[in-house]
């Protein structure tokens, strides 16, 4: 069934990127049975309890990740650098194709919305950026991205979740999926929960026989009964009765249910959306070629979250981001391979746009980190900015908590419109803030745990 | 202890789902004279819980061939379908369910690289198959001195930062990774009063336990070769030398042996005993241990020092492991394993994207569990709103797929399947679907079906 009933555009795209790929995109193409691109959205559990107080402040953040490695080179084109043609060779885009950015940067032209958002100052770009840990694995850079930590570490916590264990909580979220999914992204591991919901490309299940199920479940096992119910509302609002999303890939239907699920007065304000993909070894190509496609989507992608978000648009910022970059020279196979150095995209109406921020290391061979494009701005620098000024995190709970061991590491101020900040300073609820631990607590340490008490009380 | 014995069909149902994989055909009415004996067969004989396949290779071929991505990836499928085969060939699948049960204790991601990828399946086959029933401190040693977790924790260049190795290559030190999840999560696991101090210093002990990279073998570097391409090497260079204290005693450098030392140590603790008892009884039989079970388990544990055939036999023989209602929740992986079985059908006959895909969303890819603490055992984290939907979804495409042919019509399949023990109400939902998938697909999501 998945063959030919898979209507994802990108599933050939990443059959070329895995005919020659590493690990991921081979994994993607062989085992994954052409999942195409997949996308997975993940919010807080809890609304904050600012949205519930009518202070005026309301903001909603979506963080997503595009996992694989984004080509920031030629996602957000240097033409002003002499280098970039000679690197580029086969696949450097002519300046005359790319869509201005300013008198430096061009952009990919598979991404019309996101340029004519930048030209209305709702999308940003952060250049030549990277989490801290340069080490080419897709697991491990992954890891370190969703950590926030400094380096490597296992079986650590995940920074947003870390984040929303400070947040101070209001009613919990009713309409989008169901508490602690087990397959949540590290992002979002940890004591605060977590709520689910994907766009997968499985025929979903009739309405009678769904009628008869619920019957049963009714009858024997209301637990599972709440549940379904729960999620086929959630994938009645996501999905927009009555929509045609039904003939979308995953990647637009992941955008298209998180601007319904955000948007819900009553929903989450703060999710992470994960999309597999970009990863491009092989025939990356121009207008054509594997990286247009994926970023053509992605366009799409923003521009329905924009259409269906609504008025909520306004206060709202959309970070995606990657795990590392790709290597400035093209490869034999007319891709690139790992990089480092690579453009984190910002839109939103709360996004202060129309500039690429880059303290620009330059393609010249000399400035190369071993072949690939130096990081200059850690991308927790540009995490910590969004948070601080669209959300209000006290700088001193981003260092102690959200991000251990970044005290070194300024925000990156002004992504955000400084009138989008707070009437009333969310700061004061952060207060006293609950520490959220740097690993999860094993059920084995919470059984010893309530051991100790209760011989101590015995 | 005595126990009295369970009978009939409805307590064959729940000893099969609980401790096995799931109903096959006949198989409630096969063994409900005496469900228990039926289960205590599966420990009886540790031979047959291994893999006899010819096409699969040996560790070392299987090393030679994990140095390399395209092999390590062909190797991994061809190890996938033998396993799901021996999942499907078994009667209740006791001795299975606790395969995969100590696979996840050591749960590694094959997203790390070529050598967790292809050497995950060697490793549950020569590994946790042949100590299932054997003895944890091999289990346990057999793992740590295996390439695949010295590559997934990032063990393989930890390098003692006093070494020889470290007196020309500067600024490498050791990695503690490996070092904690022993501690943490395999042996005696967290809350158990170690500190800091013993991670570091355990870290610095396993220093030297490596692998041979391809380059390493290609160029005969630090003790590689092609006669040893892939496999674990302990390199006394790496090593960090002198004594190290470590939770309380002092360990002389006497190479890799100060290592093994210490794990045999850690396998015979109390608070080991403790872990696996508490982790056994969560995994199988409820989601809250109650302490005096835990302590029952763990002491059989200790008593016999480890030895895994007892502690399962103990296992089902604590109170209510038979006759507790079924609250917990069949995972994802388990559950295609189980419509696998209730269908007849090898899954490598039909559609295998549809088993990958149902796995990908329902976020249980095999050996792909990104923290080293392994798939959850809570109902909650599997029992979930968008879970749900889903479970209804890949059940109906899991019939399209894999259900053209049937040992029988729906209806007559539940009753096989299910014997007596077969609700009035799923009976009803079965019969009432309008086609064969969709009844199929109903009982695949059914309570009784779901449930354990």
């Amino acid at each position: 069934m998945a063959d030919d009933e898979t209507v994802d555009p990108t599933a050939a795209r990443l059959e070329a990127a895995a005919a020659s790929g590493c690990a991921e995109s081979r994994m993607l193409l062989t085992r994954r049975a052409l999942l195409g691109l997949s996308a997975g959205l993940f919010s807080a559990a809890v609304l904050p309890r600012w949205a519930e107080a009518s202070t005026g402040f309301d903001p909603r953040l979506l963080v997503v990740i595009l996992r694989g490695g984004l080509d920031g080179v030629n996602t957000v084109v240097p033409h002003g650098d002499p280098w970039y043609e000679t690197m580029r060779r086969e696949v450097a885009f002519a300046r005359a194709d790319t869509i201005a950015l300013d008198g430096f940067f061009g952009l990919n032209p598979a991404m019309p919305r996101f340029g004519a958002l930048f030209a209305a100052g709702e999308a940003a770009v952060v250049h030549a950026t990277c989490p801290p840990l340069r080490n080419r694995s897709h697991f491990d850079a992954q890891d370190n991205l969703e950590t926030g930590l400094p380096g490597r570490a296992s079986n650590a916590t995940g920074w947003l979740n870390r984040l929303l264990t400070a947040l101070p909580a209001g009613a919990p979220i009713k309409t989008a999926g169901a508490i602690e999914i087990g397959g949540a992204p590290l992002i979002l591991r940890g004591p605060a929960p977590v709520l689910g919901w994907s766009p997968s490309w499985f025929w979903p299940m009739d309405p009678t026989t769904t009628g008869n199920i619920r019957n049963l479940y009714a009858a024997l096992d209301p637990a599972m009964l709440r549940e379904l119910d729960l999620g086929l509302r959630a994938d009645a609002l996501a999905s927009g009765q009555g929509s045609d999303d039904g003939d979308l890939g995953t990647l637009r239907k992941g955008f298209r249910g998180a601007a319904r699920l955000l948007a819900a007065a009553a929903g989450p304000r703060i999710a992470v959306l994960s999309v597999d993909g970009f990863d491009t070894h092989s025939r990356q190509g121009l207008l054509g070629g594997t990286l247009a496609g994926l970023l053509g989507e992605l366009d799409l992608g923003l521009d329905d979250f924009r259409t269906l978000i609504g008025d909520s648009w306004s206060r709202t910022v959309v970070l995606c981001v990657t795990e590392f970059g790709r290597s400035v020279a093209v490869n034999g196979a007319s891709g690139t391979d790992h990089g480092i150095g690579t453009a984190a995209l910002l839109a939103g109406g709360a996004v202060a746009g129309g500039r690429v921020v880059a303290d620009w290391p330059g393609l010249a061979p000399a400035g190369l980190v071993d072949g690939d494009l130096a990081a200059t701005t850690d991308l927790r620098a540009v995490f910590k900015g969004v948070l601080r000024e669209h959300l209000d995190v006290p700088a001193s709970l981003l260092d102690s908590q959200v991000f251990p061991g970044s005290a070194g590491i300024a925000p990156l101020s002004g992504l955000v419109r400084s009138t989008a900040a707070p009437t009333a300073s969310a700061s004061l609820e952060f207060a006293s803030y609950n520490p959220a631990p740097l690993r999860p607590e094993t059920a084995l340490a919470r059984y010893r745990r309530a051991r100790r008490k209760a011989a101590r009380r015995a | 202890m005595a126990v009295r014995r369970p009978r009939g069909h409805k307590a064959a149902l729940r000893i099969v789902q609980r401790f096995g994989l799931g109903p096959k055909p006949g198989l409630v009415a096969r063994i409900a004279a005496d469900p228990l004996a039926a289960l205590d067969r599966e420990t009886r004989r540790p031979g047959q819980v291994l893999i006899h396949d010819p096409s699969l290779p040996d560790y070392a071929g299987a090393a030679r061939l994990s140095t390399e991505f395209s092999t390590a990836e062909a190797l991994f499928r061809t190890e996938m379908e033998a396993r799901v085969d021996k999942h499907m060939a078994a009667e209740i699948g006791f001795a299975e369910r606790l395969v995969i049960f100590w696979s996840n204790h050591f749960s590694m991601s094959v997203r790390k690289n070529e050598a967790v990828l292809g050497l995950v399946g060697q490793l549950e086959r020569d590994v946790i198959r042949r100590h299932v029933f054997g003895n944890f401190t091999d289990m346990l040693l057999g793992v740590m001195m295996h390439p695949a977790i010295l590559a997934f924790l990032d063990n393989a260049d930890s390098i003692g930062p006093n070494s020889q190795k470290a007196l020309w290559w500067k600024g490498r030190g050791n990695n503690e990774n490996l070092a904690r999840e022993v501690l943490e999560l395999y042996t005696v696991g967290s809350g158990a009063g170690y500190t800091e101090t013993d991670v570091a210093a355990l870290a610095k002990i396993l220093t030297g336990w490596s692998y041979v990279r391809r380059w390493e073998a290609d160029n005969g570097w630090d003790g590689g070769s092609d006669a040893n391409r892939g496999q674990f090497i302990f390199r006394p260079e790496w090593h960090e030398p002198g004594p190290i204290a470590f939770m309380g005693r002092t360990y002389q450098d006497t190479g890799i042996d100060q290592g093994i030392q210490v794990l045999r140590r850690l396998a015979r603790s109390p608070l080991t005993a403790e872990n696996i008892a508490f982790k056994l009884i969560r995994h199988f039989i409820t989601d809250r241990p109650r302490p005096r079970d835990v302590k029952r388990l763990a002491g059989v544990f200790i008593k016999t020092r480890g030895n895994l055939k007892s502690v399962a036999r103990a296992l089902i023989r604590l109170p209510g492991a038979l006759t507790l209602p079924p609250a917990k929740i069949r995972p994802p992986y388990e559950n295609a394993v189980a419509q696998f079985r209730a269908m007849g059908q090898r899954w490598g006959n039909g559609n295998h994207g549809t088993f990958w895909g149902a796995m990908h969303f329902l976020n249980q890819q095999p050996f792909e569990c990104p923290s080293p603490e392994g798939w959850s055992d809570e109902t909650a984290d599997w029992l979930g709103a968008d879970a749900m939907t889903l479970r209804l979804d890949t059940a109906l495409a899991f019939a399209w797929s894999f259900g053209r042919e049937l040992p029988a019509r729906p209806p007559d399949l539940a009753r096989q399947l299910f014997g007596r023990a077969l609700s009035a109400n799923t009976q009803t939902a079965v019969a009432a679907a309008y086609d064969d998938y969709r009844a199929l697909a109903t009982l695949f999501v059914s309570p009784e079906f779901q449930r354990r």
